[in-house]
């Protein structure tokens, strides 16, 4: 990690933010994101990814715990947090009325950027994210991923030492999502320390450098995402056999336990309805040696199927539930 | 303070800006004081022969003035509609997490309802002047009545952002907006004080709008009435201090 000042950008200690009497949305959190990293909060809807956020950008006031944005106490000096920040929230927060330049121009003059430096950054973000050509119409008029990205320029235009995004993704067709994880992937590599919060598995696995599982408000592991898939342990490895031994799947089960010993647990040698399953604990060089021992007579391998274990299976492991893509979190709007 | 001008400009571009591109607000604000003005001022074109107009003879120019008053009115009827959206897409949120000050943003909400009304009453007044209606007071009048018009609106607009930043339903800031017509329809718009009944003449007395009507009427029809445009201003200045606190209180209240 490169730690230039030795700082994290984020730091979030022992937080807590309670809700009327009970709710604890956010109970005792702790975590911290280095400069250049590109942190993750994977979670189900309603675990408390988003109170974190709105805490750390100054919208709400934590009940209890710290937490500070590039050195500065959210609660102390909130205006120097805003300076340092930049914020994407889950649904794009744009002014239907505005055009995409104006957009980015009014954003760049509430962080007081000098007038030509402001025009040079908002043609560069339009370039980056692709939206030169309709820099000049209404943003209401933008498609929905056209929205998220002139969404995150503004976010981007004074430079932030933090880019805090909610949910990036969320809502978004498959084309333009991964569209978009380009984008984040291209700014996060131009240095900017970023932390995103998303219900969704594929995201947090591609993007995040580092991530942390939260579920009813607490952290419940923290990890890179390969160590979090590393310490769910084997990898399953699905041997699909040459149908002539269907009639004798048993056999053949008996048979390659045998043949390879010492190299993989003979109780997770399973019958599987392609062939043969079995757990193997580091696939990449246990693979061709498994292979070697397995050619020759009896056994016909028709194919190989490998599956690691998916960070649905780490939130499974220490939750016992699964991440289900669930109704938005949003109250009902009631009463007059 | 130089900072609170700056985010307020910049800002109330923005609000002026989401005003301007959507030409049915024109249309909403001006379509029912023009109607009024061209409509009444034919059905009761006789009234002014009623004792109580004194020497006025055309009810079009004694309709002026309180059709322009109306268009100020409208103008800023459903000014607590634009925050409200914002808050409810997250706009208003993205403002406050920029490092600006909170009444700024308020500021660039109210500011711009000043030209706002202005503007719009100025149309109705040019569309009064071409159908008849005469200003006394010249060029000076004119300006006077925009900026009666622009000051009755910014204060005005404070019964609107009250019930939006309270309730946050769109649904009862309207509802609240049309239980303020009575008050426009109480006034003197369309018939002089002398003609209502006893408790309307009591209302009246504490009714800014007749207030300002009386002021732009004085200024269209006989002079510079120092006495009308006092009580206009003062009643505008009362009006805008209660209102624009509690506007002031819910925002925070909302925000906070």
């Amino acid at each position: 990690m490169s730690q230039t000042d030795g700082r994290a950008v984020i730091e979030v200690e022992g937080l807590v933010k309670i809700f009327g009497s009970d709710t604890r949305a956010v109970d005792g959190i702790t975590f911290s994101v280095a400069p250049g990293e590109l942190f993750g909060f994977l979670g189900p809807n309603g675990a408390g990814k988003t109170t974190t956020i709105r805490i750390l950008a100054t919208l709400l006031n934590a009940t209890s715990g710290s937490a500070r944005v590039a050195g500065f106490d959210v609660t102390a000096e909130p205006q120097r947090v805003r300076k340092a920040l930049g914020l994407a929230m889950q649904t794009p927060t744009l002014d239907a009325f505005s055009t995409g330049r104006e957009t980015l121009d009014l954003s760049g003059r509430l962080h007081r950027m000098p007038g030509p430096e402001r025009k040079k950054r908002a043609d560069e973000l339009l370039e980056l994210m692709n939206l030169t050509s309709v820099a000049k119409k209404l943003t209401g008029t933008y498609s929905g991923g056209m929205k998220r990205r002139l969404d995150l320029a503004a976010a981007l235009m004074h430079r932030p030492k933090a880019l805090i995004l909610d949910e990036p993704t969320e809502g978004l067709d498959p084309q333009s999502r991964t569209a978009l994880w380009e984008e984040l992937e291209r700014i996060s590599g131009l240095g900017t320390t970023m932390l995103l919060t998303t219900h969704y598995m594929e995201e947090a696995d591609r993007l995040c450098s580092r991530l942390a599982i939260i579920d009813n408000g607490k952290i419940v592991v923290e990890g890179s995402p390969e160590a979090l898939k590393r310490s769910m342990g084997a990898d399953t490895v699905v041997l699909q056999l040459d149908g002539t031994g269907g009639d004798d799947r048993d056999g053949q089960v008996k048979q390659i336990q045998e043949r390879l010993g010492d190299l993989v647990a003979a109780d997770s040698v399973k019958s599987h309805p392609a062939g043969v399953s079995l757990a193997v604990t580091n696939s990449s060089t246990a693979i061709p040696e498994l292979l070697r021992r397995l050619d020759g007579d009896g056994v016909h391998i028709t194919g190989l199927q490998m599956t690691q274990p998916s960070l649905d299976d780490v939130f499974l492991k220490h939750t016992g539930r699964r991440i289900r893509a669930e109704a938005a979190d949003q109250p009902i709007m009631m009463g007059w | 303070m130089t900072a609170f001008v700056y985010e307020t400009y910049h800002l109330g571009l923005r609000t002026f800006r989401r005003f301007l591109r959507v030409p049915s607000n024109f249309i909403s604000i001006i379509f029912f004081p023009l109607i009024q003005l061209l409509l009444f001022s034919q059905l009761y074109k006789d009234i002014v022969q009623l004792p109580g107009f004194g020497e006025q003879n055309s009810y079009l120019a004694y309709l002026a003035p309180g059709q322009i008053v109306f268009t100020a009115f409208m103008a800023v009827a459903w000014s607590g509609y634009g925050m409200l959206v914002e808050y409810r897409n997250g706009y208003l949120d993205k403002l406050r997490s920029s490092p600006i000050g909170r009444w700024s943003i308020l500021a660039a909400e109210m500011v711009p309802l000043f030209f706002q009304a202005a503007v719009m009453a100025g149309i109705v007044l040019i569309v009064s002047l071409l159908l008849g209606a005469s200003i006394e007071t010249g060029v000076g009048g004119f300006l006077f009545i925009l900026l009666i018009s622009g000051a009755f609106g910014i204060a005005f607009s404070g019964a609107s952002f009250i019930p939006a930043l309270l309730t946050k339903s769109e649904q009862a800031t309207g509802t609240f907006s049309l239980l303020l017509f009575p008050l426009m329809f109480m006034s003197t718009a369309f018939v002089p004080q002398v003609m209502m009944p006893g408790w309307m003449q009591l209302v009246n007395r504490f009714n800014p709008i007749t207030h300002v009507i009386e002021a732009i009427r004085s200024l269209m029809t006989t002079g510079y009435d120092w006495s009308a445009m006092g009580k206009a201003l003062i009643s505008i200045a009362i009006m805008g201090a209660i209102l624009q606190s509690l506007t002031l209180w819910a925002f925070r209240r909302l925000a906070s």
